[in-house]
């Protein structure tokens, strides 16, 4: 019986730490929804941490030209992100049309992006850290072929 | 020794090592020299927590551009914290922006040296140093309160331009630069520490801009 509470114990101790670890960088949360009749409705909420790990299973041929293209920017992300971090929230970018919304925020650690038009509303939302770390990643791909 | 004359050794309890002062007799122990001290580092404490809760609400300033176009029904709207285009801009290496100096090929606009022109006008009293008039438009620029005004109104194409530019910003904007050189590194500083005011207008028949810097996080 003490064993089993001691294996519970550890099971859920391992648990703890793992859910801690994955949402320590916050979540990802992207939601489309298609207006059309039979469009598609999706909601996702992903652990930010996740995405660094699963870049490291993406064939690093695949992000070889955006590895290129982020490469040049690189320092202004990595200035950017931080500072932007420290910003107050707050809308940042607003565009607005008879056929279009587009709304970019600061809210908490995110940058959150909502988008209106006549096809589809779609809401994105990624922790700045997270994005920081996936872009470096992305960039540096390809940094030795 | 405590006022009512005990040795210490004699209020402290076997194992406890702690002295165990009567009511009223609580500080009574403290040299003035003590106390003073005690009382230096608290008000020390106070004023750097003070400092730091000031320094923390310093509210951040915005810079705002607003586009609209009420025949389109389109509007642009843009709030930049400016404490982000300040660490921003200079990281910038790209085109004819570099290390936050933005690279003008032709600054010398028809025979005139901007560049020039500012460090004249800065020197210059109060007043209106240009007013162009023909029937097509007309121009005015002017010192005003310490700020470089300047009010173009083109009645060809019916459009207004009113553009207001702080004399400590048009100074940063051209302090540490060559010849052909805007520091907006420099400018974007300076712009942290003016009030809330507009910088440019741009009133035309279809479109207004308006770019102007406060301290609010939306341009409502």
């Amino acid at each position: 019986m003490i064993l089993l509470a001691k294996i519970g114990v550890g099971v859920l101790g391992t648990a703890m730490v793992a859910g801690a670890a994955l949402s320590s960088q916050g979540f990802i949360a992207v939601k489309v929804h298609e207006k059309r009749p039979d469009g598609t409705h999706l909601s996702l909420i992903v652990p930010a941490a996740l995405v660094p790990a699963s870049l490291h299973f993406v064939p690093k041929n695949d992000l070889k030209d955006a590895a290129s293209e982020l490469r040049p920017y690189l320092p202004i992300i990595d200035v950017a992100i931080p500072a932007l971090e420290d910003c107050p929230d707050g809308v940042l970018v607003e565009v607005k049309d008879p056929q279009e919304h587009v709304f970019i925020q600061k809210v908490g650690g995110s940058v959150v992006i909502d988008v209106d038009d006549h096809g589809d509303i779609v809401h994105v939302s990624v922790p700045l850290r997270a994005a920081q770390s996936s872009i470096h990643q992305i960039a540096e791909a390809n940094e030795t072929m | 020794m405590f006022a009512d004359g005990l040795p210490i050794a004699r209020r402290i309890r076997p194992g406890v090592g702690r002295a165990i002062p009567r009511p009223g007799t609580q500080f009574e122990f403290l040299s003035k020299d003590v106390t003073m001290k005690i009382f230096k580092s608290l008000l020390l404490t106070a004023v750097v927590v003070a400092g730091t809760v000031v320094w923390a609400a310093s509210p951040e300033r915005y810079l705002h551009i607003k586009v609209n176009n009420p025949k389109t029904q389109e509007l642009v709207r843009v709030n930049v914290p400016l404490s982000l285009a300040e660490k921003v801009i200079p990281a910038i290496n790209h085109g004819d922006l570099k290390n936050g100096k933005f690279h003008v090929s032709n600054f010398n606009v028809q025979d005139i040296d901007i560049r020039a022109l500012l460090e004249a006008v800065k020197s210059a009293p109060e007043g209106e140093f240009v007013s162009v008039q023909n029937p097509g438009e007309e121009v005015h620029v002017a010192k005003e309160h310490g700020q470089l005004v300047a009010h173009v109104n083109d009645k060809g194409g019916k459009q207004r331009v009113d553009v207001t530019i702080p004399w400590e910003v048009a100074q940063a904007l051209i302090s540490e630069t060559t010849d052909n050189q805007l520091n907006l590194s420099a400018a974007v500083k300076a712009l942290q520490s003016i009030g809330d005011m507009t910088l440019v207008t741009v009133a035309g028949e279809d479109e207004s801009v308006r770019i102007w810097i406060d301290s609010n996080n939306s341009d409502k």
